[in-house]
């Protein structure tokens, strides 16, 4: 549980350090999860931070793996106009079963789960037959400047903590068994807003 | 908030830091290729210190993205003037040269987020 322990020690300064991103993706976000429908899991809800783009009235469940950033998400999750609660798992062993929710909403978290494939292969399993994936994630860019860029970065944010610049997240849905319907761009070819389908 | 103002100005003063530092960093004397090599050493050491600064709040990628490219051209570029170019004039090639990245990643960005 060293990842747990990384996110307890950042979880009073991460929301100043994602602050600036909210400000840039609040209305990407938005119309991303205007696609969320009925019982909703939200893989590594971190502090909360996006519950505010959340469309009103759903069914939600907030996972993640600190304990720290949960305490921030709960208090967000009280001003949410909906139900929500949270628990502490890890993406890469859910504690769910089979065919239980209707879309799966991630943002920001298969650049750090260990496993991508087997974490995904988790959300396909606890979704129902034709239950939505929603993730925003940054992914690696197929542009070489930006590309090694990213990679370069890619050394520091893995061994500080254990954040992939350069991973290829939409093939990795595709790798767990997801149809992906649509990728946006939303800032170059790094920030993308993905829909998948079980 | 005006982004795109604002990711000029991160721009044009990313690389004005970055050429003025190299300009004070490396002697003149120096060979012209080792001096390029130290500089953009220190461009991609003072990326960091600027990344640090200005990620919390103007987003992480918009701002890695467009510095890393800065950093690293500003400074190879302002190692081997050093000796041949007086300090402000680096700073005004090293904002020029900041603003210029910064608004291909505008068109590059407006290009590859275009709906179809």
């Amino acid at each position: 549980m060293g990842q747990s322990k990384n996110y307890d020690r950042v979880a009073k300064t991460f929301d100043f350090f994602r602050k600036g991103d909210m400000r840039r993706w609040g209305p990407a976000q938005k119309d991303h999860f205007s696609h969320m429908r009925g019982k909703v899991l939200h893989v590594g809800v971190g502090t909360g931070m996006e519950i505010i783009n959340f469309p009103p009235g759903l069914d939600i469940t907030g996972i993640d793996l600190s304990p720290k950033m949960l305490e921030r998400a709960r208090w967000r999750g009280r001003q949410y106009p909906g139900k929500i609660r949270f628990c502490l798992m890890n993406a890469e062993s859910l504690a769910f079963s089979d065919n239980t929710f209707d879309t799966v909403v991630t943002v920001c978290v298969f650049c750090t789960v260990p496993h991508p494939v087997a974490g995904l292969k988790e959300c396909r399993r606890v979704l129902k037959p034709g239950g939505k994936l929603l993730m925003f994630e940054h992914v690696m860019s197929n542009n070489i400047i930006y590309g090694l860029s990213l990679k370069f970065m890619s050394l520091f944010t893995n061994a500080l903590e254990g954040t992939h610049l350069d991973r290829d997240t939409v093939a990795n849905a595709q790798k767990a068994g997801f149809t992906v319907e649509s990728e946006k761009n939303v800032y170059l070819d790094i920030v993308k807003a993905i829909e998948g389908v079980k | 908030m005006n982004f795109k103002i604002i990711d000029a100005l991160i721009g044009a003063g990313s690389g004005t830091i970055i050429a003025f530092a190299v300009s004070q960093i490396i002697p003149a004397h120096w060979n012209m290729f080792l001096a390029m090599a130290v500089g953009g050493g220190i461009g991609m050491g003072l990326k960091f210190i600027l990344l640090i600064l200005l990620a919390p709040f103007f987003g992480a990628f918009e701002v890695m993205i467009p510095l890393s490219i800065i950093a690293m051209t500003v400074g190879m570029l302002s190692g081997m003037m050093t000796g041949y170019v007086l300090a402000g004039m680096l700073s005004v090639m090293g904002a020029a040269t900041g603003l210029g990245i910064s608004v291909a990643i505008y068109f590059s960005n407006k290009n590859l987020t275009r709906q179809p």
